[in-house]
């Protein structure tokens, strides 16, 4: 029985002696997930994901339910299963607990997963900079294979064979985008593709694949386990279960929480249970949400805001990765943007040319406005670049990259406006 | 020193000399060699028993910012310069470095021993201010701490790195 308030993903976290050990595994409900999916009929497991409303925990929030449907209908006798273990969003590092001290929940999802779609082979991309946690992982898959949840004939069933391969990432943030993800796996540089086709139609090899993130794979050995309704019973009415939610910036106690979707924001950022509060003795100004792409809210708007998708959403914010980077009232908004806007300069993979120059002119234009440099019309052109950048880029990194930016200028013009040059002359003729 | 053919390829062969594995095939001979880099000779032997051309693995060489092709300094250390960092007291890092190395950022010090430069995240939001070095993180360091790291290194300690 799980209940509320009680750690669901990182029980084994807190608790195992031997992450990649399958019988202390075991001893935590390690594989009855998956033991129950095999006596289960696969439309069953479909509607139990259904049921349990996991909304994917990468940051996209989009229903797991209805794209593992969308796989499952798809044609083709190949499929595959990928994880999205790149895990770059600043802020985020929350699946680095789960791939390091409970990498065998993440493979029972996987395996779940491979059983369900009938797959031969799994991949799990993992970022780079976790080359000692990409030695853990494989040594978990090797424990898994001897004891029997992975290879050939897996629990004794004729057929159902399947592997885990790791791949490693070396340095790309955009490979989080999952066909950017699935170029790198392919051996190719980690550049997005156009989308339509669905990855679930044309993915790995042009085949139909699955993408999910590591937390979302680790949820799924639960929702079979204790039941869709079980699991949704944690959340809220938009999102079941719980969410894993990283804490860094100005509070006193950064670090890795497992919260219900549900529990108010508050709590999280004030109650010595979690954040604890201020940690420079200064007020709280805002808390940027999800990762670098995320928006962020004003500390001031956000008393009575329910951390959960529906409960973000109603204050144009979102859940994303689950991080909460939480600022104090000395950081100058402008500043912070600069920051963001440097990384998004840094990462943009240059494939499209909105983002490649876009990300560029925004971080030139901040620059200006933090200098007090701005003239008049820039924050116009701020704003129409902000416009063009999300409209016309490619994939999700170009089209995210505003939220952060307009969210501060909707809560902090003041900020922007103390930017512009004293006695700034008008422009002349169009914006551009 | 830089790796032997045989280790070389040991390395690929780890891999299953597999084209799906050629980025873990690159970081781990980058990480084993003690110039921590990819050259041209690496680089054509990897393509060759991959299958790949060299214009293929030099896209890729040119396009993931861990893999390098130009010689590194022997303690490389990343800094942070993403927000959750850089506001928790990642910002003195670079300015610290400076003091102590003597060079700017992305230069090595003349004995080939230093060189820093800023990296975006590496999952340590929680701890920093942070500097990477290989895989160690050196965690909520204060100036002090800077100080002593540095001094550690020059002294030999910190051999696994």
């Amino acid at each position: 029985m799980i209940k509320r308030n009680q750690p669901v993903l990182l029980e084994r976290v807190n608790k195992m002696e031997h992450a990649t050990d399958v019988a202390e595994y075991e001893r935590y409900q390690g594989f009855e997930g998956l033991k129950k999916a095999i006596e289960m009929d696969k439309e069953t497991i479909l509607d139990e994901l259904d049921i349990a409303h996991l909304r994917g925990r990468g940051g996209a929030a989009f229903p797991l339910g209805k794209k593992w449907r969308h796989l499952y209908g798809s044609k083709g006798d190949t499929k595959y299963i990928v994880c999205n273990a790149d895990e770059g969003e600043p802020g985020t590092f929350k699946d680095k607990a789960l791939l390091a001290h409970d990498p065998l929940s993440v493979i029972e999802g996987m395996v779940i997963a491979g059983y369900l779609f009938s797959a031969k082979a799994g991949y799990i991309y993992m970022r780079g900079e976790y080359r000692r946690i990409q030695k853990v992982f494989q040594e978990a898959l090797d424990h898994a294979e001897a004891a029997g949840f992975l290879g050939d004939n897996i629990l004794g069933i004729e057929g159902f064979d399947y592997k885990i391969t790791i791949i490693s990432g070396a340095g790309a943030y955009v490979c989080g985008e999952n066909s950017a993800l699935l170029n790198s796996i392919e051996g190719k540089t980690g550049r997005p593709r156009v989308k339509p086709p669905h990855l679930a139609d044309v993915g790995l090899y042009l085949k139909p694949t699955l993408v999910n993130n590591v937390e979302s794979f680790a949820g799924i050995p639960v929702i079979l386990r204790e039941g869709g309704q079980a699991y949704r019973d944690l959340g809220t009415e938009d999102g079941g279960g719980t969410k894993l939610i990283c804490l860094s910036g100005h509070v006193k106690n950064r670090g890795l929480y497992e919260v219900n979707l549900g529990t108010p924001l508050h709590e999280i950022i004030y109650s010595d249970e979690y954040g604890g509060g201020s940690s420079t003795g200064n007020p709280l100004k805002f808390i940027h949400f999800g990762g670098q792409s995320g928006p962020i809210g004003a500390v001031k708007n956000l008393d009575d805001c329910i951390y959960s998708y529906e409960g973000l959403w109603e204050k144009n914010l979102s859940i994303g990765s689950g991080a909460i980077v939480v600022m104090d009232d000395q950081v100058s908004i402008v500043d912070y943007l600069v920051q963001v806007a440097v990384f998004f300069a840094h990462e943009s993979c240059g494939k499209c040319t909105p983002c490649r120059l876009g990300t560029t002119r925004i971080l030139e234009l901040l620059t200006k406005f933090n200098k007090k440099q701005a003239e008049s019309g820039d924050l116009e052109r701020l704003e129409h670049m902000l416009t063009h950048v999300t409209n016309l880029s490619a994939c999700g990194l170009g089209q995210s990259v505003a939220n952060p930016m307009r969210s501060g200028l909707d809560y902090f013009p003041e900020e922007f406006e103390a930017g512009l040059k004293e006695a700034a002359v008008p422009v002349k003729g169009g914006l551009w | 020193m830089g790796l032997s053919l045989k280790e070389k390829e040991a390395i690929i062969f780890e891999n299953d000399s597999d084209p799906q594995r050629i980025l873990n095939i690159f970081l781990d001979i980058q990480f084993a060699s003690e110039e921590g880099y990819i050259d041209e000779e690496t680089a054509k032997l990897v393509g060759s028993h991959l299958g790949l051309s060299e214009a293929r693995v030099y896209e890729l060489l040119s396009f993931y910012a861990i893999l390098k092709t130009e010689p590194q300094a022997k303690y490389v250390l990343k800094i942070c310069n993403s927000t959750p960092c850089l506001y928790t007291g990642g910002d003195m890092l670079a300015e610290v470095l400076e003091t102590i190395l003597e060079v700017p950022i992305d230069q090595a010090t003349p004995d080939g021993l230093f060189m820093y430069h800023s990296i975006p995240c590496i999952g340590a939001c929680d701890q920093g201010p942070v500097i990477k070095i290989k895989d160690t993180v050196f965690s909520d360091l204060t100036e002090e701490k800077v100080y002593q790291l540095i001094d550690d290194l020059r002294n030999g300690c910190y051999l696994e790195l």
